[in-house]
């Protein structure tokens, strides 16, 4: 009983964030952080980007990967279902409903005109979960660094999302296997803060 | 069997893709192949979906599984392309709960959220030239409009749907109704 009304809490929150969710789907990252980092304190920023990273490296949508690594981490496989679902749910209604006259609904002027305004406001709503999050990761010299030339690499030699990760993950295991042989384990940051 | 054919063609995509418009080249393929679309039908689908919320993949496999199949269709069509959470991100969400503070993991992730937060960066560029500049011209209203809602967002803690809903409204007003008074 417990368990289901975990479910349904997860499906609600998931289902509001999906009909918010324009632009490409970085903007469920505001959404969550404004509701479960800042409003509920179910995640910290770190364990959201964290999920992030996750999710985007999967294959499929990133959105309802990020959705099912959060209800995994929350209520296990049936958090993970009831957060999928519920992301998906506004998506899917709407859709069926466009479907059905979509020519009126392509050519009307005043969906157009809302359009460009939320297309307008999409760039304010990752830049400010960038803002917050980024605060967070990029609080150490080397964290800047690699974002910096990771941000490089893609703007400037078109290097995609994937093998950024893949890249960052083969340098991750490098440098491990260097600090196991100079038997240091704690991070940078870890260090700081001891 | 149209309803296994379209849930197999929408877990090939969703397994051989990485959301966004990387699906679109994999969509248009499958549904020429079957003769369910045409590109002109998938240029109109992508702009239906980019003007509804929810992530394009879901939004083009359900409109495709309704064109072919009626709702049944659109509701296999969804799990299909839901494939890939389900089986692969469902395992590796297990196995990252289970060692996300390994120390392998640990330093993975030390490497790879800055990287996270690079991507981000860079879709904000991507982005903001696309939706401020059209050419050479700055596209004065979206612009302000943009400037004021990460004023709301920051300043005055506004949640996304206010600030969605209220960019909308400033849209219809701006491009809207201004153009038809002037």
């Amino acid at each position: 009983m417990e368990k289901l009304k975990k479910g349904l809490t997860i499906f609600a929150f998931f289902f509001k964030i999906g009909c918010f969710t324009f632009g490409g789907g970085w903007a469920i990252l505001a959404q969550m952080e404004q509701e479960f980092v800042n409003k509920r304190q179910v995640i910290t920023k770190a364990e959201l980007l964290e999920m992030v990273a996750v999710g985007k490296s999967c294959p499929g949508i990133m959105i309802t990967n990020i959705s099912l690594l959060f209800g995994y981490h929350v209520a296990g496989v049936f958090g993970a279902l009831c957060a999928v679902f519920g992301i998906i749910g506004p998506a899917v209604i709407i859709l069926t409903i466009v479907a059905q006259f979509y020519n009126a609904f392509k050519d009307s002027y005043w969906v157009h005109a809302a359009l460009v305004g939320i297309r307008a406001a999409v760039v304010p709503i990752i830049g400010s979960a960038a803002l917050s999050l980024g605060k967070d990761a990029l609080s150490t010299p080397p964290a800047i660094a690699i974002c910096a030339v990771a941000f490089c690499l893609s703007l400037f030699m078109g290097i995609s999302n994937i093998i950024l990760v893949l890249l960052g993950v083969a340098c991750a295991l490098v440098w491990w296997f260097i600090r196991r042989q100079k038997q240091e384990t704690a991070l940078p940051e870890e260090r700081k803060e001891a | 069997m149209i309803y296994l054919q379209l849930f197999v063609s929408f877990m090939k995509i969703g397994f051989t893709s990485f959301g966004g418009m990387s699906m679109v080249p994999l969509i248009l393929e499958e549904m020429s192949s079957h003769g369910w679309m045409t590109a002109e039908d998938l240029a109109n689908l992508v702009a239906i979906a980019e003007m509804t919320p929810g992530p394009l993949g879901i939004n083009c496999a359900t409109f495709t599984g309704m064109q072919t199949a009626g709702f049944p269709g659109s509701v296999v069509a969804v799990l299909g392309v839901l494939m890939p959470a389900f089986t692969l991100t469902m395992v590796i969400a297990i196995f990252f709960e289970k060692c996300k503070n390994s120390s392998v993991m640990r330093s993975i992730m030390y490497f790879v959220k800055p990287i996270c937060i690079a991507m981000i960066l860079g879709v904000i560029v991507t982005l903001g030239s696309e939706t401020y500049f059209s050419g050479r011209s700055v596209q004065i209203w979206s612009a302000g409009i943009a400037a004021l809602m990460l004023y709301l967002l920051i300043k005055r803690k506004w949640s996304v749907p206010a600030v969605i809903i209220s960019s909308a409204l400033l849209g219809m007003f701006f491009y809207g109704l201004l153009p038809l008074i002037i």
